[in-house]
């Protein structure tokens, strides 16, 4: 049985629909991240599993109690905020209490649990501090100390790294991880940052524009996109796009005309298109293979326009036929502006989407 | 002692070096004027109090009293009811404070926080309310207190000069520019709206809280016209009220009747000279609304 779960959820502002009949179920111990652009929906559908926001129409369940109507602090859900919502009045040790304060937890209790809090999140020595006199980083252990504290079924974190320097929020990541180890509660993680996503998430769910594009771990993300929003979305520097034509087909492959006049075989997930028909190919950079121009294995060849050398990779802008592409190479590649290359796919990670934009 | 000394000498030399800024120059001089011309009158009441009766109707100037004397003060106070003049003016400038925060925080808090149906109306009464003076409401104030015998009461006094609109207006704005994430993270942690209002809200920034409770008392202890209208009996006056009701009964003596005013506006300019931050910090935050 799931642990979180939302059937039919619709949320919509007046007129405006922002979630749109969506279902999601959340196994037990996951770490499950709410990936997508902003304004796709995923901080709404965070905050209807918390209650924050009202559910138009369909249910929240959470450990299999129907929560759509039951307030915030029932739900047993806890939050932590992208701008950490820290009671800039209160100590580190009276905002890690607030909430067992409010339900009238003796003295005893509340320091008890926020000795153990604090020494799980390393906050020992800060606790007589107030929010102001933290670094980033500390206030978001402190953060997550309040939700801690609360024991809850489920944590709910809405783009908590968003507002640290990308250092810390690297550190941050780990120990969060950490704590998801160490915890195994439910975790869901709203972000916009794919490389969150794919780093702490057990599995990951890519919205766009208010439904769900497509559920699964981060290497199915990866590598079998199911549209063309997720293969655009995932992965960094973006997947390349062109269009072709189909020329045949060989049992799962079909041959394409590529542009500039050539041809390749990519084999496709079991989906059917006609003949001639347009469709777009993907392909990652890091599976477009450089050689000399004009080689006879290569699909294009082209100008190189833009080198960026990363130390452990070199990103080439390279002009084709097909309009620019990424090639992703070694770090050490000598090639400069201006030099002509011959690039060619990789079949077998090479993707074919139709004009629905699904994959075929 | 010798790094330290080098240090100031460096920052010293350095202040002399800055050029004369000419327009700071005339601008202070130009305050200090406007702050002696504000103050004259103070000063002269100070100095008339201080004066004998005979000394205060003399031909002249005299800026300073020759021989200063509390004759002025110990008149007023041996004849006239000023000790409950002030118990009076601080029951209900207390209550009038304390009533009046409270409850425009609460209204404050309802009209920014709460989603209720009718809450932009209320709202728009709230603004509407502070453009109408409390002239214009004091005939109906007389006769709303005195059909339910409020008169030459204290709640008589107090009731009507609870309607503070702005004391609302500045909790509200306050209230809107507090990130929604402060809320929603005690709702989480299971906060009711009380709590909300008192654990956290207020005491996010209690400078405004205290600020409008001073000038909140310093305009219900300088009210004039209300409690003069509310309170008839002598007993029952406020200072400002009583001050001015029995000045008759001083005769022309100018120095008694300073002295009667210094004694008046004493708390009240205590109360500046200990709070004056936070009085600075109120007008600021109420004056973008006046003006």
């Amino acid at each position: 049985m799931p642990h979180v779960e939302l059937k039919n959820v619709t949320k919509r502002y007046g007129n405006v629909e922002v979630i749109n009949g969506l279902s999601l179920a959340v196994e037990e111990g996951s770490f499950t991240a709410l990936l997508g652009p902003s304004g796709c929906g995923k901080s709404t559908l965070l905050r209807m599993i918390a209650g924050l926001e009202e559910i138009t129409q369909g249910q929240c369940f959470i450990a299999g109690t129907e929560v759509t109507d039951v307030p915030p602090a029932q739900r047993g859900a806890a939050m932590v905020f992208q701008n950490y919502a820290l009671y800039p009045h209160l100590t580190v040790r009276q905002n890690i209490a607030f909430s067992l304060s409010i339900a009238g937890a003796s003295r005893e209790v509340q320091n008890k649990r926020v000795g153990e809090v604090a020494r799980m999140l390393r906050l020992d020595e800060l606790l007589d501090r107030r929010p102001a006199q933290l670094s980033g980083g500390q206030r978001q252990r402190v953060a997550i100390g309040r939700a801690l504290v609360r024991e809850p079924k489920v944590f709910l974190f809405d783009e908590p790294l968003s507002n640290l320097d990308a250092m810390l929020r690297v550190q941050m990541r780990l120990e969060l991880a950490k704590l998801h180890q160490s915890l195994k509660t439910t975790m869901i993680y709203v972000t916009h940052d794919q490389v969150e996503a794919m780093t702490l998430a057990d599995r990951i769910v890519v919205l766009d524009k208010g439904i769900i594009s497509q559920v699964g771990t981060p290497l199915e993300l990866y590598n079998k996109p199911a549209n063309k929003f997720v293969a655009a979305f995932i992965g960094s520097p973006a997947m390349n796009f062109f269009k072709a034509e189909i020329a045949g087909r060989d049992g799962e492959a079909y041959s394409l005309n590529l542009p500039g006049g050539r041809t390749a075989k990519i084999v496709s997930r079991g989906g059917t298109v006609p003949a001639a028909a347009s469709v777009d190919v993907g392909v990652r950079p890091e599976h477009l293979k450089l050689g000399p121009a004009g080689a006879a294995n290569s699909h294009f060849d082209g100008k190189v326009s833009i080198v960026e050398q990363l130390g452990n990779s070199t990103l080439l802008y390279v002009d084709t036929p097909a309009g620019q592409l990424i090639v992703e190479g070694e770090g050490n590649l000598k090639i400069a502006v201006g030099d002509t290359v011959g690039l060619s796919l990789d079949p077998a990670a090479s993707h074919l989407f139709g004009t629905d934009e699904k994959v075929i | 002692m010798t790094a330290m000394a080098d240090t100031s000498l460096t920052s010293v030399e350095r202040k002399r070096s800055r050029p004369l800024n000419i327009g700071a120059i005339l601008l202070g001089a130009l305050t200090v004027i406007c702050a002696a011309i504000w103050f004259f009158p103070v000063f002269w009441a100070l100095s008339t109090s201080l004066k004998t009766d005979d000394e205060a109707v003399r031909r002249g100037i005299g800026l300073l009293p020759e021989a200063p004397t509390l004759d002025g003060y110990l008149y007023v106070i041996r004849n006239s009811d000023l000790p409950f003049w002030y118990l009076n003016s601080t029951i209900t400038s207390v209550a009038v404070t304390v009533i009046a925060v409270f409850m425009a925080a609460c209204a404050g808090y309802a009209i920014s926080q709460l989603r209720f149906p009718g809450r932009t109306l209320l709202w728009w009464t709230i603004l509407a309310s502070f453009m109408v003076p409390v002239q214009a409401l004091i005939v109906n104030h007389f006769i709303i207190m005195a059909s339910v015998k409020l008169l030459n009461t204290h709640l008589g006094i107090i009731l009507p000069m609870l309607i503070t609109p702005v004391t609302v207006i500045v909790y509200k704005q306050f209230f809107d520019s507090l990130p929604r994430e402060f809320r929603e993270a005690a709702v989480m942690d299971g906060a009711n709206e009380f709590q909300l209002l008192f654990r956290v809200f207020l005491p996010m920034n209690w400078g405004i809280t205290t600020a409008l409770a001073i000038i909140t008392f310093i305009g219900a202890w300088n009210s004039f016209l209300w409690p003069f209208l509310a309170a008839q009996n002598e007993k029952m006056m406020t200072v400002t009220v009583g001050i001015t009701a029995v000045q008759d009964t001083f005769g022309v003596a100018y120095a008694r009747l300073m002295a009667g005013a210094v004694l008046a506006g004493l708390p009240v300019a205590l109360a500046y000279i200990i709070f004056q931050r936070r009085v600075t910090q109120a007008i600021t935050l109420s004056a973008g609304i006046k003006g």
